[in-house]
């Protein structure tokens, strides 16, 4: 684990370093591009107000994220059990992937408002098909020998589906997840920045439109960290849930 | 009496795959089915267990003590070529599979299976995953799966083929001393000369394009008082026939 991130976090401190000795030196105004002290400074004078932001980011984002996950899941057994249906709907599927965001987004803020409807729309909009397409991926990698095996012993198809195809779809449906987890909290900055009350989006684009440089890195940096935690509480649920996580570390 | 009648099995290009082969399968005993690879083993064992692919056509009869059956039938259980053990699955609820499948509670199942570890020789790996088992236990955890569905008839596609020599040995005896406490009707598939004239009562020699039944060998006496030596001659006419029916 501890050697597993040694190396990024070794890159990371070498690449600030190098930011922070460039800004010194060439003395680059703050209002270009701060340095990375300065950003960590705006970031700790104003961690109240991007804090408040960002957990509406959290909210907006993981209400989408789960939705679309249970949504893709649905929508993926459904495809699975009846070929038409994947046959018919999966070009739209592809289609909707088409449209872009910088289009769709102040559409949805026209149709819906400020609330929360539209932003959660378009992270469902833009993570439900990775998440589609890694569940359908991972039910085809089932070895054909163990659904044979179940049918063998008289197992109807849903048996099948459950005994064997879902656990088989499993890695599947985490790389899935580590996917769309990203996706859901740039989509939900996006949305915002589209319009919004709060939110780091919004939080950006005020900050931008006041020349705050270092405010809106220090909301990126928030934001990477969102990811960051998102993506480990994936990976966590991952060794939690893994088949024999208990008896192997016993 | 299992009877399979007039199977013949077609290739999705026309090509035939299996034509008109019949056998016939004791309730007790193992019946040795050889025969170079591809020639259609493991085809006429999923025709039986009821698992052909769907891209293949096949017509032919099963019949069990003169009645027709469908297939799959819970009188039959089937064990494919590799383990087929489940990796999220520990050993228990492998061995349990069958049984839940066919209506028991996963409680219900694992209590039945639970006592039969030990004459298995997988004490102590009910809760271990299958890649925790060395190659021969993953065999009898398979075995122990097959042989709990309790069916008369047993299907076996090549299940010592992956062990070494000594393991493999090992394991032919322990298959006749399972099936000596719960006598079933066996149909083994295997390559292996010596395996067959070791533990069947009846040879079953086939060839390919197209696969069929060329000839019916009894091997003489039961399986733990056979000598080496007077097997020698068997396995030689097994050869020859094998070599004179080869394309
Ligand atoms: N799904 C399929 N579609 C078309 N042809 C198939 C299919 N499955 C098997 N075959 C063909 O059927 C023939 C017999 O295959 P099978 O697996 O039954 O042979 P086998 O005797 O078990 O061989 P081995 O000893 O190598 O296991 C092969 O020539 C194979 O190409
Ligand atoms: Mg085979």
């Amino acid at each position: 684990m501890l050697p597993s991130i040694l190396p990024p976090l070794l890159l990371a401190a070498c690449l600030l370093a190098g930011w922070e000795i460039y800004c010194r030196l060439a003395d680059v105004a703050p209002l270009i591009l701060p340095a990375p002290s300065g950003v960590l400074q705006a970031l700790v004078l104003n961690r109240a107000d991007i804090g408040a932001h960002a957990l509406s980011t959290i909210a907006v984002a993981a209400l989408g994220f789960s939705l679309s996950v249970g949504f893709a899941f649905l929508v993926s057994i459904m495809l699975h059990f009846l070929p038409w249906a994947k046959k018919g709907l999966m070009p739209l599927f592809v289609a909707s992937q088409t449209i872009p965001l910088i289009a769709l987004a102040p559409l949805m803020i026209l149709w819906f408002g400020f609330g929360l409807l539209p932003k959660v729309l378009l992270v469902i909009l833009v993570t439900f098909f990775p998440m589609l397409l890694s569940l359908l991926s991972g039910y085809r990698q089932t070895p054909a020998a163990f659904a044979d095996l179940l049918a063998s012993m008289g197992a109807g198809r849903l048996s099948i589906f459950r005994r064997a195809v879902l656990p088989s779809a499993r890695p599947s449906f985490f790389a899935g997840l580590r996917i769309s987890a990203t996706y859901a909290i740039v989509a939900t900055i996006f949305a915002e920045y589209a319009g919004a009350r709060r939110g780091l989006g919004i939080y950006i684009l005020a900050a931008k439109n006041n020349f705050h440089a270092d405010l809106v890195l220090a909301a990126v940096v928030v934001s990477a960290a969102l990811t960051l935690a998102l993506l480990g509480a994936i990976r966590l649920l991952d060794r939690l849930t893994a088949p024999g996580s208990k008896a192997r570390h016993a | 009496m299992l009877d399979l009648r007039g199977l013949s099995i077609g290739g999705a290009d026309g090509a035939m795959v299996v034509r008109d082969l019949s056998l016939s399968l004791p309730a007790s005993g193992i019946t040795a089915l050889i025969g170079p690879s591809g020639c259609g083993k493991s085809s006429v064992l999923k025709w039986l267990a009821g698992i052909l692919p769907k891209d293949l056509d096949a017509e032919g009869q099963l019949m069990l003590d003169g009645q027709a059956s469908a297939r799959p039938s819970p009188a039959i259980s089937y064990q494919p070529q590799g383990d087929g053990l489940f990796p999220w699955l520990t050993v228990a609820q492998n061995a349990a599979l069958g049984l839940q499948v066919r209506g028991l509670s996963r409680a219900e199942a694992l209590s039945r299976v639970a006592p039969l570890f030990r004459s298995f020789g997988l004490k102590g790996t009910e809760s271990q995953f299958p890649d925790q088992l060395s190659g021969g236990m993953r065999q009898r955890a398979a075995f122990l799966r097959t042989v709990v569905q309790d069916s008369r008839y047993i299907l076996l596609d090549e299940p010592f083929s992956a062990l070494d020599a000594v393991t493999r040995l090992r394991m032919q005896d322990w298959l006749v001393a399972r099936l000596a406490d719960r006598p079933r009707g066996v149909l083994l598939v295997t390559h292996d000369l010596h395996e067959a004239t070791r533990l069947a009562d009846r040879i079953l020699v086939m060839t390919g394009s197209p696969g069929r039944i060329v000839a019916e060998i009894p091997v003489p006496g039961p399986p733990t008082q056979r000598s080496e030596a007077a097997l020698a001659p068997l396995r030689d006419d097994l050869k020859s026939l094998l070599l004179e029916n080869a394309p």
